[in-house]
């Protein structure tokens, strides 16, 4: 079908312009900046300039012992720092053959859980405040606050978590936390029919987002595309489900998927992902067994065999990787992490080509890039 | 039988704990296996999950590139493992692997390690007027801007 907004092929014949989206402009969710060219309103190309939030985040950790580099991969991605936080532990322990106890396996899940969803939440209220609706930032704000507040109680943080330690958790969660995170998923069930209502069904949202923003299939192959991005295009592939971790083998819960690949069927695949995600978190709560939430005997030295490992846990945007490269010391050689919003922002020029300046803003809300993880 | 042992150049193959270090092949290959080697992974329907470079000048004098491929559905991950001399540069695979574009990038401002046929090598996270030669994960590395101070910690 040839679109409204085919690319000119004579772009030079016309007058085109380039425009600086960012850094600073409020739908790149941080500090990223678009080089746009542009003929009219239409983009005929576009230049990601990125780094704007390099930390060097793997610089530190060759400067420091594991133990020490352990707050670090929450501030990577601080939508979601509990799964990065608790996948750097499990990434230690599987390299030292830490055993880690059942219920700090379930606490863990219900955590990482917890953060899923308020990080799409969260993708939820900023999406749609990009798209111009500022009503359902107010709810969803509201619902990620009662998470935030739950975590906070037990974690003593609510963005950049370092809950997680090698062998188990910093500290055990009471019947409080559990009967608080019950309250919250039989809460939030009776939410997504409002959100249903007022977002999905929205005739302006599905305007904006249908048809818009298409992920060709090649694209897949080509970027390694990951997370709701790849399920939105057919293909049901979880790390939790395709190389299962910590105790994720043992709940039941569906890869939600759809065809279409653009920005509405990406939204659809987030909001039933959370209704997974909840329903997780339901089977963890009712399973949760007693018994120490820590290793009781895990190495003061954390020193992997010389060697190299990867560990990869599905972050709420996607394939999170982390490869180590051990020398036998305290200190990493090498530590790279794979965000899944580096490989999806890379398909931004391929993605973004030939459509309209206002759809780029739908697009980029709509992959859920997290800047600081893109630029570690 | 091995995907890749039609292919002169690979050095080597060597099986994996996959429970144990998450990956399942390890590679060893030369600078002219790295195209075929990269078009056969691409043919047999892998992606490029990870690229990155270990600078080990120190000890075996060399830079050693690392290439991390995977099939999507029950992950089979090979790594893949190409050292080459620090005054070399490397094919780019930017022609296969788009995703490589901005990995061969990102190795390039990290390690100062060249591409040939790169579309557009230049630096992806420092920024653009970063000092020429300055290369933030090399061992060797000094901070451009605190240069001279006693410390002499690297970061």
């Amino acid at each position: 079908m040839a679109s409204r907004f085919d690319v000119v092929q004579d772009a030079e014949s016309r007058d085109t312009y380039y425009l600086n989206m960012g850094p600073q402009h409020p739908s790149t969710h941080g500090v990223l900046r678009l080089k746009l060219h542009l003929d009219g309103e239409t983009i005929l190309s576009v230049d990601p300039v990125i780094g704007y939030g390099h930390r060097a985040h793997e610089k530190m950790a060759e400067n420091r012992d594991y133990l020490q580099f352990l707050p670090n991969p929450s501030r990577v991605d601080y939508i979601s720092g509990m799964i990065y936080n608790i996948g750097y532990c499990q990434a230690i322990e599987r390299a030292m053959g830490i055993e880690v106890p059942e219920r700090a396996e379930y606490i863990r899940v219900i955590a990482n859980e917890l953060n899923r969803i308020s990080s799409h939440l969260l993708w939820l209220g900023t999406f749609l405040l990009d798209l111009g609706a500022f009503t359902p930032f107010l709810y969803a704000f509201d619902d990620r606050e009662k998470i935030l507040d739950i975590l906070d109680r037990v974690t003593g943080s609510r963005l950049t978590y370092c809950y997680g330690r090698f062998g188990g958790v910093t500290l055990d969660v009471d019947d409080l936390f559990l009967q608080q995170t019950a309250e919250f998923c039989t809460h939030f069930k009776t939410r997504f029919a409002l959100y249903e209502e007022l977002v999905i069904d929205n005739v302006i949202f599905q305007e904006r987002t249908v048809g818009v923003g298409v992920f060709e299939p090649d694209l897949i192959q080509k970027y390694g595309v990951s997370g709701p991005c790849l399920r939105a295009m057919g293909q049901a592939n979880d790390v939790r489900k395709d190389e299962p971790y910590g105790i994720y083998d043992r709940f039941d819960f569906d890869i939600p998927t759809q065809m279409a690949g653009d920005c509405f069927v990406r939204s659809l695949v987030r909001m039933d992902e959370m209704r997974q995600s909840v329903r997780i978190v339901e089977q963890a709560v009712k399973d949760i067994p007693d018994g120490p939430f820590i290793a009781p005997k895990v190495p003061k030295r954390i020193r992997p065999a010389e060697g190299e490992y990867h560990f990869c846990v599905e972050s709420a945007r996607g394939n999170f990787g982390i490869y180590i490269v051990s020398d036998g010391s305290d200190i990493p050689f090498r530590l790279k992490m794979r965000t899944p919003s580096f490989a999806n922002m890379a398909t931004m020029p391929d993605v973004m080509k030939g459509t309209l300046l206002s759809d780029a803003v739908a697009i980029l809300g709509s992959i859920d890039i997290v800047v600081p993880e893109i630029d570690r | 039988m091995s995907l890749l042992a039609n292919i002169d150049g690979v050095r080597e193959t060597t099986d994996i704990d996959h429970s144990a270090q998450g990956f399942h092949h390890l590679h060893v290959i030369t600078l002219d296996a790295l195209v075929p080697v990269t078009q056969t992974f691409f043919d047999n329907g892998f992606y490029l999950e990870m690229m990155t470079c270990q600078d080990r000048r120190e000890a075996d004098g060399i830079f050693r590139l690392v290439y991390q491929f995977c099939t999507m559905s029950t992950p089979q991950r090979h790594l893949v493992h190409l050292d080459i001399d620090p005054t070399t540069s490397a094919p780019s695979i930017a022609h296969i692997f788009p995703a490589s574009d901005w990995l061969e990038r990102e190795v390039f401002d990290m390690y100062g390690v060249g591409f040939d046929n790169h579309p557009d090598l230049k630096r992806i996270l420092m920024p653009e007027a970063y000092p020429d030669g300055a290369h933030p994960l090399l061992k060797d590395f000094v901070d451009p801007e605190s240069k001279g101070e006693a410390d002499g910690q690297s970061v």
